[in-house]
């Protein structure tokens, strides 16, 4: 140490007067972070292409050089979380500042109502209430998609659903603001409700949105599809085997733990604070200034610790409006938190869905057509909903290569809490359908249901049906992995009763293409700066909305792995918008592809600097210099080198701080038929689950007893973040396909808005679930990543319900399967195959056909297929429809006069359209009559 | 979610308590009692007959009383249920109710005066208002019953809680005090069938302890309860099924109870008669199973409907018997 400090003093010169430096404060080599010292760069890290031992079955990647070996890939825990296990996480409710008063809502007790008259005098004479809001206070519609701007603040005319919000009430305390929500006293209009979504398909004289410019009839049809795709003509001739179904899917709510909250405050200067547990704090932005009407640079949007989210905190919310609306007008901090109730008044949880799933197969064993149509219940209002609806379709247009494709999508508006996002947004309740669709047909066509699968895969580097752009897919490995680890060819169809295994598959966008607001080839997806200063820490600003999932912690080891540095070193600010670059938010599974890769390529400019720096000071060839552990030296002469902080220094000199920004946006991707942006992603994630259960064939209890989960996530950047991704999908997954569901009863109330009665799995429903992590490097990807917070959730619906067949031979049609539902199907068959006993019923068995052998081949010879593609830089286009004897290089629509595609219906199918279809039998109109 | 304010008594006796509760009435004050809290602090969250006083038991140390064949009514179910001195049959029973966290603050007492619950009461003020309330709690609108509109001057409520079948199995008694006096009387003539008067307590008495006869030990059985999960959940249906005495010839004495099924918990004494008075085994235990789900008549006010509850009234009641067989 002592040397040291000679080295330095000696090193420093000084010349005339100068202040007296600080004599290298920063010890070396190494320094910074916990541990003093740099440690040897550990070669299994280093992926083979730079040298190292690091095997790349999947061949190179474009990030390899950037591979320090520092944290990516590590099971690290998330930066956050001893705040979080020590309770010093601030969530929204935790937030306190001086002088707060508490809000209250006034919510409708009507489900569909015109507010005649609010009579506030009252509740304004109570002692202690500051101030009174109605929607009289913002007349602004706002909404999450800017095509389908249709929430006020507050009611203005109407109320939509019970639990509607009508005026909002700021207190010095809760007890006086709910006195004063009592006496509050507001007269309404009752107006006949729509409950069932099948009444939202006809016209109505009451529609419960007037949409001003444009009407899809008189009805309260909010959005509707049309898609078909491939041979249709053909679908039906060729087909040997058919499955149809129709189901009925329950609405489900989140469950998160943390009601919403939110606390508005306007400073002195004028400028609105809005602190609340967001997903997507970009756009509340928006929508705050619009309904406010300020412009956005005087509002900060400060993100707290969000205490789950799951889609449900993603919209911009009428409460935040509520509470920003209260403060202004009582010039006081004002909070409002939810009780449980509420959080189901304001829902926007998975949507209750009528689908009709119609598969085929051919003589050869291929899938040569899906048909779907969904009508989905979107509540009283729009959300997501846009989306939702064309999700529905387009998310089961993979991972099978399909002859046809037709889809027919309607999302009606009814006077329930409205539907929205949901963790695997839109792809849940179809991509169920068509599992349990596959298993059906795997058995009437006598052959194994993951044969089937095996045999009928898009190979990577592909183009979808309707046109996506699928570049990595680990689905055959996450099929093979389930199916040797779980014992598969032992216990399908050789359990015995009441026990039984399944197979289910999912397929899921990793980011949504489009960005909401704005032509992507304009504006960037994420954007991410870096700030570096003389300590060495790095701070990163980055506007990603850390939701539990871990994004912070994401953001964090990307940095850190390009510069080399412990993560200790690396501080993430991603909570206010005013310091925060401009991200789209937590939803679509997104953030760690998007801004992982904003984060990289900003880091990637620091990097430079400092290996310029260590050029200079070596002397060194920049090309043979790489980043250890804080430690910038010659890959061919280890000793050659410089400290990080050294680097650091040098860099700085004359300028102080460096700052770099980097940004991410998708290349171009789709084709241009209407609706071809709707499930266009960067890249896509894969997953296969086996579930085994057990039902007590007496009373239809389903307990579900191991998952083997397998998860094509690219490239676990953080493998326990990846296993607690996988783990935490099964048990939502569990939940609605066993006993979730937001209950509505006779007169149209939800009846169970509480936790006792929404049954969410409890620990005692939890099986053992085997983590299994498949990484297929995506090209784009950040070192290889992809998603991995929705896709694991869709496997476990379908696999718990070929499960059950398995078990014992019955199919459900409705989730959630409760015992009650179960013990119904299986009475049923009882009576069918007139046995009295359940416990004598025979289980469901296998005899192979001779296509099993097709198959099996097939699988194999796709299998040298895929690896070759996966490999081969120069690999040609690959187009859906190879399978079925077209050239693989061309879209075959453009070759193939029978290879349709199509985004209206004709005159032959609205003559008998299905029940999603029969939308479009109403007239579009763009503008009111006789108004333009 | 927050209690309306009231005030919180904590006696040190039972006559102390008895004494409050006099007071009270006198000054025409009305109260509840408070044991472990863990029914009655919900109802007064969702603002469920909230009333201005509240007596604490959690103080008095005599009935707190455990020993075999006496259960202090401010037992704890958790407690109930690791006694060495418990019969299996109610240890069983009382390790199912609920979760951990509420067995060890919940009461036998408690347990036992459990309030009823349906879906159109056991809801926050808003919902309820929403649905122009119910009888059950009607804050002065004469609103009617909605589960069995215009038919129903007796509440429907359901009485979901799981010790009252076993004990009742077992011949247990209950003991009561108010201001009065004290009185015991079987416990399966405590109960009264309506789901807001709930049970024979008169305003200002409680429950201070249950007894079970001595040749508890002698008897032998099951408890069998369904529901959707395994925590949490109250009784959608429970059966308990206890009998002495088996040979061949089946058993000397059995009786059959049930709950969460009515706004009372019943003990079934002729179907169980039934039984035993033409034993053929496997063939009357069907019939007796039989025999209870008829004798049942759940409404749809829970999770699962009553024709499903019904139907599992028999299995639960031929599962609960299935150690008969054995013999």
């Amino acid at each position: 140490m002592a040397e040291e400090e000679e080295d330095s003093v000696s090193g420093d010169e000084i010349i005339g007067y100068r202040q007296q430096p600080g004599k290298l404060p920063f010890s070396r080599p190494g320094s910074g972070g916990k541990n003093r010292f740099s440690e040897a760069t550990d070669p299994e890290k280093i992926p083979i292409s730079q040298g190292g031992s690091l095997e790349q079955p999947w061949g190179p990647h474009r990030h390899d050089e950037l591979v320090s070996g520092q944290i990516i890939g590590k099971p690290t825990a998330l930066v956050d979380s001893s705040w979080k296990v020590t309770g010093r996480a601030h969530y929204g409710d935790d937030v306190r500042l001086p002088g707060e008063l508490i809000g209250r809502i006034v919510r409708s007790p009507h489900h569909y109502a015109r507010v005649l008259s609010i009579d506030c005098s009252k509740a304004l004479e109570l002692p202690g209430v500051v101030a009174i809001a109605t929607g009289e206070d913002a007349k602004n519609r706002f909404g999450v998609l800017p095509v389908t701007k249709d929430e006020h603040a507050m009611a203005v005319e109407k109320v939509r659903h019970a639990g509607d919000l009508v005026a909002c009430v700021a207190a010095i305390d809760e007890a006086t603001a709910r006195e004063a929500e009592r006496l509050i006293e507001v007269e309404y209009e009752i107006l006949e409700p729509i409950h069932d979504m099948r009444k939202g398909l006809d016209d109505s004289e009451e529609p419960i949105h007037d949409r001003g410019d444009y009407h899809i009839g008189e009805s309260n049809i909010q959005k509707r599809v049309f898609q078909e795709f491939g041979d249709i003509a053909g679908m039906s001739q060729k087909s040997i085997a058919s499955h149809k179904k129709s189901w009925l899917f329950a609405g489900v709510n989140h469950g998160f733990t943390e009601p919403h909250a939110v606390v508005a405050n306007w400073d002195p200067s004028g400028r609105l604070t809005l602190y609340t547990p967001q997903q997507v704090p970009h756009y509340l932005h928006r929508a705050l200034a619009d309904v406010l009407e300020i412009p956005m640079h005087q509002i900060n949007v400060h993100r707290t610790f969000v205490g789950g989210g799951f889609g449900g905190k993603s919209d911009p919310f009428p409460h935040e409006m509520c509470a920003a609306i209260l403060a202004r007008k009582s010039g006081r901090p004002v909070r409002i938190t939810f009780d449980r109730e509420e959080v189901y008044w304001v829902n926007r949880g998975r949507h209750p869905s009528r689908i009709e799933m119609n598969l085929h197969a051919d003589k050869e064993g291929r899938i040569c057509g899906i048909e779907t149509d969904a009508l989905i219940d979107g509540g009283a209002f729009a959300s997501f909903g846009h989306v939702t609806t064309y999700y529905n379709g387009v998310l089961h247009t993979a991972p099978y290569e399909i002859g046809a494709f037709h889809y027919t999508g309607a999302r009606v508006w009814t006077n329930k809490p409205a539907s929205g996002a949901m963790r695997g947004h839109g792809a849940v309740n179809s991509r169920c359908a068509v599992e349990v669709g596959l298993d059906d047909l795997a058995e009437e066509l006598g052959v194994d249901p993951i044969t089937l699968r095996l045999a009928n895969l898009l190979p990577p580097h592909s183009a979808t049906i309707t046109g996506f752009r699928v570049t990595s897919i680990g689905m055959r490995d996450c099929l093979e992995r389930v199916k040797e680890e779980s014992g598969w060819d032992k216990k399908f169809r050789k359990l015995p009763l009441g026990k039984g295994i399944g197979i289910g598959c999912g397929f899921f966008i990793s980011g949504s293409g489009l960005p909401i607001h704005w032509d992507p080839n304009k504006f960037p997806h994420a954007t991410v700066h870096l700030k570096v200063d003389m300590d060495g820490g790095v701070t990163i600003h980055t506007g990603a909305a850390d939701i539990g999932q871990g994004s912070d912690t994401v953001v964090a080891q990307s940095v850190a792995e390009v510069l080399g540095l412990p993560l200790d070193m690396i501080r993430v600010k991603s909570r206010e918008s005013d310091t925060s670059p401009v991200d789209l938010g937590s939803y679509s599974s997104r953030v760690t592809f998007m801004n992982a890769n904003a984060a990289i390529s900003a880091a990637m400019k620091i990097r430079d600097e400092l290996i310029d720096a260590t050029v200079e000071i070596t002397g060194a060839e920049r090309k043979g210099l790489v980043i250890g552990d804080r430690r910038i030296f010659l890959k061919s002469d280890p000793a050659v080198g410089v400290s990080y902080l050294e680097a650091l220094h040098k860099a700085q000199e004359d300028r102080g701080a460096l700052v770099s920004s980097g940004a991410y946006r998708t290349p171009p991707m789709g084709r241009t038929h209407k609706g071809a942006a709707a499930g266009l992603a960067p890249a896509y994630s894969f997953s296969a689950y086996v579930a085994e259960v057990t039902v007590d064939v007496e009373t239809g209890q389903t307990k579900v007893d191991k998952v083997w989960a397998a998860h094509d996530c690219g490239k676990a950047l953080n493998p326990l973040a990846v296993k607690g991704q996988i783990i935490g999908s099964c048990h939502m997954g569990m939940g609605q396909v066993l006993s979730e569901e937001m209950r509505y009863g006779r007169n149209g109330n939800l009846m169970n808005p509480d936790l006792l009665d929404y049954k969410i799995p409890s620990v005692h429903e939890m099986p053992e679930v085997v983590p299994i992590i498949v990484e297929s490097n995506d090209p784009e990807g950040p070192f290889g990543a992809k998603e991995a917070g929705e896709g694991p959730l869709l496997p476990i619906l379908p696999a718990v319900c070929n499960a059950v067949y398995d078990a014992v031979g019955v199919r459900t049609s409705e989730l959630p399967m409760t015992p009650e539902k179960v013990f119904k199907m299986i009475e049923k068959r009882c009576r069918n195959e007139g046995v009295s006993d359940p416990t004598e019923l025979e289980c469901p068995s296998l005899q192979y056909s001779e296509l099993q052998k097709t198959l099996e081949e097939r699988g194999e010879k796709h299998k040298s297929r895929d690896k070759e593609r996966r490999l081969d830089e120069d690999r040609g286009d690959y187009y859906n429809g190879a399978l079925f004897g077209l050239d693989p290089s061309t879209p075959p629509d453009e070759v193939d006069p029978r290879w349709e595609v199509r985004v209206t219906p004709d005159e032959v199918y609205l003559a008998s359209p299905r029940l999603a279809g029969s939308a479009w039998k109403h007239t579009e109109r763009r503008h009111m009559e006789g108004t333009k | 979610m927050k209690m309306p304010p009231f005030r919180v008594h904590s006696p040190k006796s039972l006559d102390e308590a008895l004494q409050m509760s006099q007071d009270l009435a006198e000054s025409g004050e009305e109260f509840d009692w408070i044991a472990g809290g863990t029914d009655l602090l919900p109802n007064y969250k969702w603002h469920i007959n909230v009333k201005s006083h509240v007596i604490s038991l959690s103080s008095i140390p005599e009935l707190r009383e455990l020993s075999e064949g006496h259960i202090g009514s401010m037992v704890s179910i958790s407690e109930l249920a690791e006694d060495t001195h418990t019969h299996p049959v109610l240890a069983k029973a009382a390790n199912s109710v609920a979760s951990i966290l509420i067995r060890k603050s919940g009461t036998v007492g408690g347990n036992i005066c459990l309030d009823t619950r349906c879906y159109w009461i056991n809801q926050s003020e808003t919902w309820r208002e929403s649905i122009d309330w119910c009888h059950k709690c009607d804050c002065g609108t004469d609103a009617d019953c909605r589960v069995i509109p215009n038919q129903n001057t007796l509440c429907v409520a359901t009485y979901q809680a799981d010790l009252a079948p076993v004990l009742m199995c077992l011949g247990a008694s209950i003991h009561l005090a108010s201001p009065k006096g004290v009185r015991s009387l079987p416990l399966s003539e405590f109960f009264e069938l309506d789901g807001m008067k709930r049970n024979i307590l008169e305003k200002g008495e409680l429950v201070t302890h249950l007894t079970i006869p001595e040749d508890s030990s002698e008897w032998v059985g099951d408890y069998q309860k369904l529901r959707q999960r395994d925590s949490w959940d109250f009784p959608e249906a429970g059966v308990a099924v206890l009998w002495k005495g088996v040979s061949s010839q089946g058993p000397e004495r059995l009786r059959v109870a049930t709950t969460g099924l009515e706004s009372i918990p019943s003990l079934h004494l002729e179907e169980a008669e039934g039984a035993l008075s033409s034993w053929r085994g496997a063939e009357t235990i069907e019939d007796l199973a039989e025999s209870i789900r008829k004798a049942v008549k759940p409404v749809q006010n829970t999770w699962f409907s009553p024709a499903y509850r019904r139907k599992m009234v028999k299995v639960l009641t031929k599962r609960a018997c299935s150690d008969l067989l054995v013999i």
